[in-house]
């Protein structure tokens, strides 16, 4: 019995020798060809959208191979944090704005002006408003992808059904209350209503909270981020708004409401309208029902909504630079930038490219222009050391209050003192 | 009341509460199972039998190019080399713990189980940094060689079955010369059957659905783990409300854990009999 | 319980090949990341900066933090209630098993089974059905006449979330009692039988302290469960980026290790929620030697 055991454990060491992978990313070794890892989060169908940009780039690259690792986000992570803590980075890999300056400021980033320099020209055909975000004193240590701005999804079967006309793109907040209550109604008669007008994201500033506080006049946080504006006036308002929207009209769900409903209400068909980002249009392409988009209302300060991008950087300790970055100028190339647009996930940053029917007519039939307008009015998301701590630490206070129990000014005041701690503990 | 009668009543009532409870136990995964063959649309809806009902959500789960075959076969391995080497390592040392006398063995068992306290997300930095080092990343090895160096879990598990052996069977052992490593095999090993059955089932499944270590160490499909191939469409799932398809894959990756467990548990039904030694 | 075999000549070997696995995981493994956990609980570090020296600062921290103290007392309550309810229904539930009835497989699998799911899937599942107005709890409330009620609301959430634990436990628990349960030999219930003791005196005086062992592992390494219990309290009553209704301790040490760069700060809460636990399971080893019986 136990020599039956011995020789398995043998045999099964042996095959898993013999399978097992290498160590991830190899160096250049006289002429034979560079390995880098290219690391990013996204959907599964994305990992063929990346394998064919990958063969266009070895194709032109003939002593360059790409390893392609793509992962949910959460997963992407804790794999990036784990392989920076062991300091072996992935040659290249993708950085959400927002939190670019956690990374670059702990030096764990490549700076690429250099790079960029020797490429003149490089950056001119990029919208200028996606570049913000990664500029530092000393330079670029990262370069945008794709871009997303945030729009007003709506459910035109819905609009149909109740006899509402569909958004204009000059519509107001007001509007935007008046229909969303127009269209939430109990349809099974069971008492609960379960078609909601209007859905915004409560924790994640992005998809609904920062919009309306821009369009009224208010800000997130201050242009040194030592300190946190949501309790300002301007932005008490719109707080406020969407408050009565959720607990006055009931067209907004409450977040134990929303949660019966899985995690997305506008695909369950259980929502008219829902602000939400490019990134969602090719799984709501497989949704049951028509629907198209419409640009973020305007308040008393005007129009205004969210610009955030993914991006790239390089690893500081990544032993092919010269390679990473031929990658990097790849995908920012009107080749590259083609094909992400024919995925669908977000909107092209090089201005040809977005401006052309790769982009336009890409294969869910809704009006992307939009999104590609939405730029000249779109703030951009916060950028700064601790982002992460900070946005989770005004999520967290703000649930009691969309949960029905707390108020909203003491809330508010309270949120203010904490998040501003959280921005002194980071500078 | 005659003897039969209280017997009869007595499994009535058991069958009862046993039937009542298994209806708790199953609802859930009724509802599952259901819901993995209903249309996206009716997802949300609470009838047991889906109608229409699909298979596409299983088609959907193998189309998604993730090599499910070769996830499966890695998971398998990886879990059996675990189960492996739990079962010898930790029966060895939960025998010394039980019956052998040393200097030291309570402070040492203590210290084995404080071990057990310190969550993975904390550990997984410093294990990663060592296999780094060793330049296992990548590999799976990372993952089933720990196994070999004995475990709080299973050391505590076998010790606690191991002291309820009776020890006139082991003195009787001694005096007919038998060493300690006879004591060893032919005592408590053959009766320490259910608990190592038992064990077995645990570092199977406990293998089986880790998704933290593989998704470090073996980080690319499809040379990964079926946890990993299957998180990668968890959040997307959840949140694009594609409950359906999530259902299908969770069952799918239920099943080798239920057979597992189906041909395992048969060393219950053997109990220790006071008289006679197996030799 | 001082019963030990001594090891005599050549036997020191065997005994030293035993437990030489166990010895390298112990120093190595194990040991070496609690070691390594402790020492970064007195730096601040950022994963990807070298660590830099804070000293007791991390732990000082926790008494100032109000979010900390809530997630404790809901990690506490939480153990109280998941505990007791594990062991005495896992064993409720084995004791029955271990009867000579038909299709005994069966019903092990069924209740096995949720302990081999993953949480995620399942833990959607039970918001379904806890749903307060799509869920089929309140919907069966209803049809009784009763009112629905929001199961997974601040004030029920803990309860709820119990439950779905206890749930997923049982099946465990029943495999390590039943495992204990064949242990007892059948000859002294026959005895007992003859002598004519009833079934409640036998199960109170032959199987419960027989059984005590496994009652001693299961509470100890549940209260250990209880206290790093994470996948169906998260899925079931999360809210945004980590946060959740029925905050626990894991929840913060995770966000702290993997979101907010404060690794020290994540190690310092997972040593203090470690030394409650030996604190606890030093309570649990003084129960161990007044109440649990080995042959």
């Amino acid at each position: 019995m136990k020599k039956i055991l011995f020789s398995l454990v043998m045999v099964a060491v042996l095959l898993l020798s013999a399978c097992g992978g290498k160590t991830a990313g190899g160096n250049a070794n006289n002429g034979s060809p560079v390995q880098i890892t290219y690391m990013e989060w996204g959907d599964p169908a994305e990992l063929d959208v990346w394998n064919a940009i990958v063969s266009d780039f070895e194709a032109a690259n003939p002593n360059i191979k790409v390893n392609v690792d793509v992962s949910d986000w959460d997963s992407y992570w804790t794999k990036l944090k784990t392989l920076l803590a062991a300091s072996t980075p992935p040659d290249v890999f993708a950085m959400d704005a927002p939190l670019y300056l956690d990374y670059q400021s702990r030096g764990v980033l490549l700076n690429i002006q250099p790079y960029i320099d020797s490429n003149p020209g490089m950056l001119d055909g990029l919208f200028p408003n996606t570049l913000t975000a990664y500029q530092t004193p000393d330079g670029y240590f990262g370069l945008p992808r794709d871009f997303q701005t945030i729009v007003v999804f709506y459910n035109k079967d819905m609009f149909d059904k109740a006899g509402v006309a569909y958004p204009l793109s000059n519509w107001t907040y007001d509007d935007l209350r008046a229909t969303a209550k127009a269209l939430t109604a109990d349809t099974n008669g069971d008492g609960t209503i379960d078609q909601f007008g209007y859905v915004i994201d409560p924790w994640d500033f992005e998809p609904g909270m920062s919009e309306i506080i821009w369009a009224n006049g208010g800000d997130l946080i201050n242009a040194d981020h030592t300190k946190t504006l949501i309790g300002e006036p301007n932005a008490r308002t719109a707080f406020q708004f969407l408050h009565d929207m959720m607990f006055i009209d009931h067209s907004i769900p409450d977040p134990n409401t929303s949660s019966q409903y899985g995690g997305d209400l506008f695909l369950s068909g259980n929502a008219a309208m829902m602000a939400m980002g490019h990134w969602a249009v090719p799984s709501y392409a497989e949704a049951g029902f028509k629907w198209d988009v419409v640009q973020m209302p305007s308040g008393p300060s005007g129009q205004a909504t969210s610009v955030n991008s993914a991006g790239f950087v390089v690893g500081k300790d990544s032993k092919n630079p010269e390679a990473a970055f031929a990658f990097i100028k790849f995908v920012l190339s009107t080749a590259g930038q083609t094909r992400l647009a024919e995925m669908g996930f977000a909107c092209p940053v090089l201005k040809t490219v977005a401006e052309s029917d790769a982009f336009l007519k890409q294969s869910t039939p809704i009006n992307h222009q939009m999104f590609i307008d939405s730029l000249s009015f779109a703030h951009m998301k916060p950028v700064f050391k601790g982002y992460d701590e900070w946005s989770s630490t005004i999520g967290d206070g703000l649930n009691p209050m969309w949960n029905g129990e707390a108020e909203l000014n003491p809330t508010l005041d309270d949120i203010v003192i904490l998040a501003d701690e959280v921005l002194a503990n980071n500078k | 009341m005659t003897k039969t009668t209280q017997k009869m009543l007595l499994d009535l009532v058991t069958y009862a509460f046993l039937f009542f409870g298994a209806v708790t136990m199953l609802a859930p995964f009724l509802w599952m199972l259901a819901t993995s063959f209903k249309l996206p649309a009716d997802q949300f809806t609470h009838t047991l039998i889906p109608n229409p009902a699909t298979l596409d959500n299983f088609r959907k789960l193998f189309s998604f190019d993730l090599n499910f075959p070769r996830l499966f076969l890695n998971s398998t391995i990886i879990s059996l080399l675990t189960v492996v080497g739990q079962l010898l390592t930790c029966a060895m040392a939960a025998f010394c713990f039980a019956v052998v006398k040393f200097r030291g063995r309570n402070m040492l068992f203590t210290i084995l189980l404080i071990t057990l306290m310190i969550p993975e997300q904390v550990t997984l930095i410093p294990n990663f940094i060592i296999f780094k080092w060793l330049h296992l990343v990548g590999t799976s090895v990372p993952l089933w060689l720990p196994a070999f160096w004995g475990g709080a879990f299973g050391t505590f598990l076998l010790r606690q079955y191991f002291l309820t052996i009776p020890r006139e069977l082991v003195d009787a052992a001694r005096v007919d010369g038998a060493s300690l490593w006879q004591i060893f095999l032919r005592i408590y090993l053959p009766l320490g059957k259910p608990a190592l059955a038992a064990l077995a089932i645990f570092t199977f499944q406990g293998s089986w659905n880790d998704l933290l270590h593989p998704l470090v160490y073996m980080p690319n499909v499809p040379n990964t783990t079926l946890t990993v191939g299957l998180a990668f469409f968890q959040t997307q799932l959840t949140q694009g409300g594609r409950f359906t398809v999530l259902m299908a894959g969770a069952l799918i990756s239920i099943l080798p854990l239920i057979l597992v467990f189906f041909f395992a548990q048969k060393q219950f039904i053997e109990g220790i009999s006071l008289s006679g030694l197996k030799r | 319980m001082e019963y030990g075999l001594k090891p005599l000549g050549r036997e020191k070997l065997w005994f030293w090949i035993m437990l030489i696995p166990t010895l390298i995981g112990l120093t190595f493994g194990a040991l070496g990341s609690i070691l390594a956990t402790l020492g970064l609980s007195l730096t601040n570090w950022d994963l990807l900066t070298p660590p830099t020296w804070a000293g007791l600062s991390n732990y000082l921290a926790l008494f100032d933090n109000p979010a900390y103290f809530k997630a404790l007392t809901n990690t506490f309550k939480f153990s109280a209630m998941y505990v007791p309810g594990v062991v005495i229904v896992s064993l409720f539930v084995a004791v029955l098993m271990n009867r000579k009835i038909h299709g005994v497989s069966i019903f092990r699998t069924i209740y096995f089974l949720p302990a081999v799911t993953s949480a995620v899937a399942t833990a959607l599942v039970w918001n379904m059905i806890y749903g307060r107005d799509t869920g089929i709890l309140n919907f069966i409330l209803n049809r009784l006449g009763q009112s629905s009620i929001c199961w997974l609301c601040s004030k029920n959430a803990l309860m709820s979330v119990v439950v779905v634990n206890i749930w997923g436990a049982i099946g465990e628990g029943m495999i390590i009692f039943l495992a204990g349960l064949t242990a007892i030999p059948r000859e002294y219930y026959e005895a007992a039988t003859i002598d004519g003791a009833g079934l409640f005196d036998q199960f109170f005086s032959i199987t419960l302290p027989l059984v005590t062992p496994s009652i001693f592992f299961q509470t100890l390494i549940s209260t250990i469960n209880a206290f790093q219990a994470y996948d169906y309290i998260y899925m079931m009553t999360r809210q945004g980026q980590g946060d959740s209704s029925v905050p626990v301790v894991v929840f913060s040490i995770y966000r702290n290790a993997w979101n907010f760069f404060r690794y020290g700060g994540a190690s310092a809460q997972a040593i203090e929620l470690a030394v409650l636990v030996i604190l606890l399971m030093a309570f649990y080893f003084w129960l161990e030697r007044r109440y649990v019986v080995y042959e």
